[in-house]
């Protein structure tokens, strides 16, 4: 009968053959009462086999049958105690005596099953065995907790660490300084690292050895077959839940507060952001779908109890990452939380369907609606930094002038945050989408045919910088010096141009944006020429002079250009291109001049009152623009 | 039946319509709206504290008067929920008084830029005990199932000896979980882990991996010391220090404030202190030690408070009583289920197969009476659990209409550029 000893229980289709056989032993034996001791024998024989198999009626009046079932029912006990205090599992030992192990506690179940159908006219030896049944049946339910709870633990499988890699977006804090710490001293530009995110393809992993699942399903069918589903499910919610909480060990997710998400200094509250967009991804898009999957696997016969205990197991996790998700929410709007909200709403948006596949049934609707809620919310707190960044942008006010005319950390700042952003551009676009905004551009026009550059975002995007431009024209208001002015706003239009044109930006600004803006620095580069140069290069003009005039020009000039010198050399055009190009237009124009004022007047002035020559005009100009830290005079240095 | 709450959503519109009316208080108005805010405080927890007698049903059996009338106690599921309906309905008036029809720049004024920023302070405190007691009710839930297994056992007939031994095992569980005081509950298993209250939760019939099968045989329980990285809150956080600082600045307005605006923030704070103090009590929660004494108790001759200290001092009685023993929580069903959980142990561990007549019967009575406190938090826990919930984003949503008063106030008293 090996062939027979298969798990329980016995399906419902075979159920039915074997209670029909039944029937047709039992109407056989009431036919005739005078059946010979053989066939006598055999029916019993035939019915005592048949109750093994099917939850049916297993009375047997003869006595015969009855100590045939005792003999049984004793191995049956005893094999069950046997394995009380045994501390190694039963799979360990092998899938035949896990066979007879489940063989036996069904005979006891069977036994029970039988009892309990006819128990009145049981006699006293039979209500004894009863008893013992209950006994060893609750022994063999304790021990298959037990097994449940070690196997389960000895064969857990973790998610693999390079998951924890995927999605960690443009590596660590770019920006964490404050956006109100940016005062008018020179910072140095935060390098921006490349982004190197990986594309892993998620997929549901293995959460325990497959191996062990036939033996864990085994032991689910015995349990619920026997009325301990109950006493199973708690075992495994319990021990799968542990196996989750070592996970967010590894995972290092700390449970916060509120009152401690609310008094967090930013830096800390900026890494707990990025680790529970991480957390969060991993945790809806590989791990609990391959939880939700080993509950299937197990319990899959039994649903909707399947579906219960996976929500018993994720519940507690998922509870504590919404509350973060609130806590932060909590927080007010300050503009330097934008990335890390924007990556936290990009998170909760995209793993919406997950979340509605996780959570598919009416019983962990509230988990999914809370999920629904907080990226509605987390959308609105991004919307609203969004502003509050484009807002600080513009009350962003300086009371002296950036010295040297540098490029200002207020660009810096926010031309580096504005290129983290195309990361977010399908968010951005469907949160700014109803956003009214004023934009440079508005309509199609000249060579611009990406429609990036007509989306939500780029518009957004180009009213941030429009509102830079103003900022930058006030501060630049802000300089006694009028070329020093027009160095600042060149510098600083430069540096957005090169940072849209050396970045994703560049789609969504467009090529009419970048031209406009190349023009516009260009334009600051004449009028810088015009404002220094014009006065000092009509010095250099010929008016058919007498020697003393011509003498005094030259020396006028000499002056003007020992002060220019003195000034421009500590002014700065950090980008040395823009800087060579400077320095060739503007000594294209100076050296110029000057070459044809010395050949055409060198002779009558006098080499004693020259102090320049062209050679010496035209290194001297190389100084210019050069950020030097303390006052360089000509006069001493330079004098021959 | 939350008539309050259409008191929410588009005030601010309102707010701006009524602002220019608003340069002449009407002060008789305001008076007259305070005085109702406090009479219906009173009438919710007199209310609260002598609840009507429930409709005698038609019924001939005691039991069933008995069950229903023990419903409407104090601290059973069914007042505890009662009780969050009166805290959503006195806030949605708080917030309808505090900022309907009024000029955003009164709240940000003293003494109010010191009260709003003190209340708000409390009701992010509330909102982490919330949380945590969200928590505590899902311990509850574990005792439920711990007591309906029991219950399943117990009701098996012929009663064997098997299933007296299964049902003792979830007995003692339970009676344990049950009586645990929270320090006992946070696990021994260190390791990583912060306080939480999951040991309970996590106890099984047997010490799990270390050998624990021949204790669970003998019929006994043993608490699995299992590490718990599953605190509820945070690390450290305690609900009665949380408690504590909710209560620190709350006292009664005097002098001139006593009669205006800061009447009813008074009155509101601490209703929401008691509600969660409540709340606290009631299941089992992070770190109580001394919970009795944080709650300061209004003085005595405010109309309104009468019911509100009666309900405190017959909690806060039980609490210290409680706390000399040990107890998971002070809800009504898990009292009654403590009691009965023990007189079944007993019948349990005399327990001799087949049972005898007269015990059995006994004892199918309390089988019966668990069985329907199994139901009525079958029923009711959950429901609880959403409706904590929803304090919390009342709460949350409450907090951000206040905010967004006072930026607005800030705006329109900032120097205008």
């Amino acid at each position: 009968m090996a062939e027979f000893e298969s798990k329980l229980p016995v399906s419902g289709g075979k159920n039915h053959v074997f209670e029909a056989c039944h029937h047709v032993v039992k109407a056989l034996r009431a036919s005739d009462n005078n059946l010979d001791a053989n066939l006598r024998k055999l029916l019993s024989d035939l019915e005592s086999h048949l109750s093994t198999f099917g939850m049916v009626d297993t009375k047997v009046e003869e006595d015969t049958g009855f100590s045939d079932m005792d003999e049984r029912f004793k191995e049956a006990v005893k094999r069950i105690l046997g394995w009380e205090t045994n501390q190694s599992t039963i799979l360990e030992a092998g899938p035949s005596e896990a066979n007879h192990f489940f063989q036996a506690l069904y005979e006891v179940q069977t036994f029970l099953m039988g009892f309990k159908a006819f128990p009145i006219k049981t006699n006293l030896k039979e209500k004894d065995v009863y008893n013992q049944a209950t006994v060893a049946l609750d022994i063999a339910m304790v021990r298959l907790e037990k097994e449940l709870c070690d196997v389960l633990y000895q064969h857990k499988q973790h998610i693999k660490p390079e998951y924890l890699a995927v999605s960690s977006r443009g590596k660590d804090i770019v920006y964490d300084e404050s956006f109100v710490s940016l005062d008018d001293e020179v910072v140095v530009e935060a390098s921006s690292l490349e982004d190197d995110e990986q594309t892993l393809g998620f997929q549901a992993a293995d959460m325990v050895d497959p191996l062990i699942i036939p033996h864990i399903k085994a032991i689910a069918n015995a349990m619920f077959a026997c009325d301990y589903g109950r006493a199973f499910r708690e075992a495994f919610i319990s021990v799968r839940r542990e196996a989750l909480d070592e996970y967010m060990i590894t995972l290092e997710l700390e449970r916060l507060s509120c009152v401690e998400v609310l008094q967090m200094d930013w830096e800390d509250l900026n890494c707990a952001m990025r680790k529970w967009t991480k957390v969060l991804k991993i945790i809806t898009q590989v791990y609990l779908p391959s939880e939700k999957r080993l509950c299937e696997q197990i319990l899959g016969d039994f649903d909707p109890i399947s579906t219960a205990c996976f929500i018993e197991i994720s519940k507690d996790l998922i509870l504590s990452l919404l509350n973060f998700g609130e806590a932060v929410s909590l927080r007010s709007c300050q503009p330097e939380m934008l990335e890390s909200f924007l990556s936290m709403y990009e998170v909760s948006a995209e793993i919406l369907l997950d979340v509605d596949n996780l959570f598919s049934e009416e019983t962990g609707s509230f988990l999914r609606m809370a999920f629904h809620e907080l990226s509605k919310k987390l959308a609105n707190r991004t919307t609203t930094t969004f502003l509050k960044f484009k807002n600080a942008i513009a009350a962003n006010e300086s009371s002296r002038a950036f010295p040297g005319g540098g490029i200002h950390h207020l660009t810096r700042y926010v031309m580096n945050y504005l290129k983290l952003l195309p990361k977010y551009t399908d968010a951005l676009n469907s949160l700014l989408e109803n956003l009214e905004v004023d934009d440079s551009i508005p309509e199609k026009t000249g060579q611009d045919i990406l429609p990036s550059t007509f989306s939500p975002m780029a518009r957004h995007l180009r009213s941030i910088v429009t509102t830079l431009e103003s900022s930058l024209e006030r501060k630049a208001q802000l300089y006694a010096d009028e070329s020093l002015k027009f160095i600042f706003l060149m510098n600083n239009f430069h540096y957005m141009v090169q940072k849209v044109k050396g970045s994703e930006l560049r789609h969504f600004f467009g090529d009419e944006w970048i031209r406009k803006h190349i023009a516009r620095y260009q334009h600051n580069v004449t009028d810088y020429e015009r404002s220094t140069w014009s006065s000092i290069l009509s010095l250099l003009k010929d008016n058919n002079d007498s020697v003393s005039t011509l003498r005094e020009r030259c020396r006028l000039f000499c002056l003007a250009f020992d002060d220019v010198y003195k000034n421009q050399t500590r002014w700065s055009v950090p980008d040395p291109e823009l800087r060579d190009d400077l320095h060739i237009s503007t000594s294209v124009k100076v050296v110029q001049s000057y070459r044809g004022f010395i050949g055409r007047n060198a002779a009558r002035i006098g080499d004693r009152h020259i102090r320049y020559t062209c050679e010496d005009i035209e290194n001297l100009l190389l100084d210019l623009f050069e950020c030097l830290p303390s006052p360089r005079s000509l006069r001493s240095s330079r004098r021959r | 039946m939350r008539p309050a709450q259409d008191n929410q959503g588009s005030f601010l519109g309102r707010i701006s319509i009524r602002r220019n009316q608003f340069v002449d208080v009407n002060n008789e108005q305001e008076q007259e709206d305070l005085e109702l805010f406090q009479k219906h405080i009173a009438d919710r927890f007199t209310e609260l504290l002598s609840p009507p007698p429930p409709p005698q049903p038609p019924s001939d059996e005691a039991n069933t008067v008995a069950s229903v009338a023990a419903t409407e106690q104090i601290m059973s599921v069914t007042w505890l929920r009662k009780l969050m309906d009166v805290f959503l309905c006195c806030e949605a008036e708080f917030k309808a008084i505090l900022l309907m029809g009024r000029d955003p720049t009164q709240i940000s004024k003293p003494p109010f830029d010191r009260l709003v920023p003190e209340m708000l302070d409390r009701s992010i405190k509330a909102l982490d005990i919330c949380t945590a007691v969200v928590n505590g009710i899902d311990s509850v839930r574990h005792y439920q199932r711990l007591a309906e297994i029991a219950v399943r056992a117990l009701e098996q007939r012929p009663l064997g000896d098997g299933n007296v031994r299964r049902a003792k095992r979830a007995l003692a569980n339970l009676v344990i979980a049950l009586s645990l005081e929270d320090k006992e509950n946070v696990s021994g298993g260190g390791g990583g882990g912060g306080g939480g209250n999951k040991t309970t939760e996590r106890s099984w019939s047997f010490g799990r991996r270390s050998g624990g099968s021949s204790a669970a045989s003998k019929g006994g329980a043993t608490i699995g010391q299992l590490k718990s990285t599953s605190w509820a809150v945070g690390r450290n956080w305690s609900a009665a220090k949380q408690i504590h600082a909710m209560t620190a600045n709350l006292t009664p307005p005097r002098g001139n404030e006593a009669a205006g605006l800061p009447q009813p923030m008074f009155i509101m704070s601490t209703v929401m202190v008691f509600v969660m103090w409540v709340l606290t009590a009631a299941v089992p929660c992070q770190e109580r030690s001394g919970l009795a004494n944080h709650l300061p108790v209004p003085p005595k001759h405010l109309n309104w408070a009468q019911s509100l200290i009666g309900i405190h001092e017959k909690i806060g009685d039980e609490w210290k009583k409680k706390e000399k023993k040990g107890s998971a929580g002070l809800m009504e069903e898990m009292t009654r289920m403590e009691k009965l959980g023990h007189s079944l142990m007993e019948f349990a561990d005399g327990f001799h197969y087949p049972a005898e007549k007269d015990a059995a019967e006994s004892a199918a009575t309390q089988v019966a009476e668990m069985a329907e406190i199994c139901r009525r938090m079958e029923e009711e826990l959950v429901p609880l659990q959403q409706q904590i919930r929803e304090v919390f984003h009342r709460i949350v949503r409450s907090r951000a209409e206040i905010l967004e008063v006072l930026e607005q106030a800030g705006k329109l008293s900032a120097p205008v550029v």
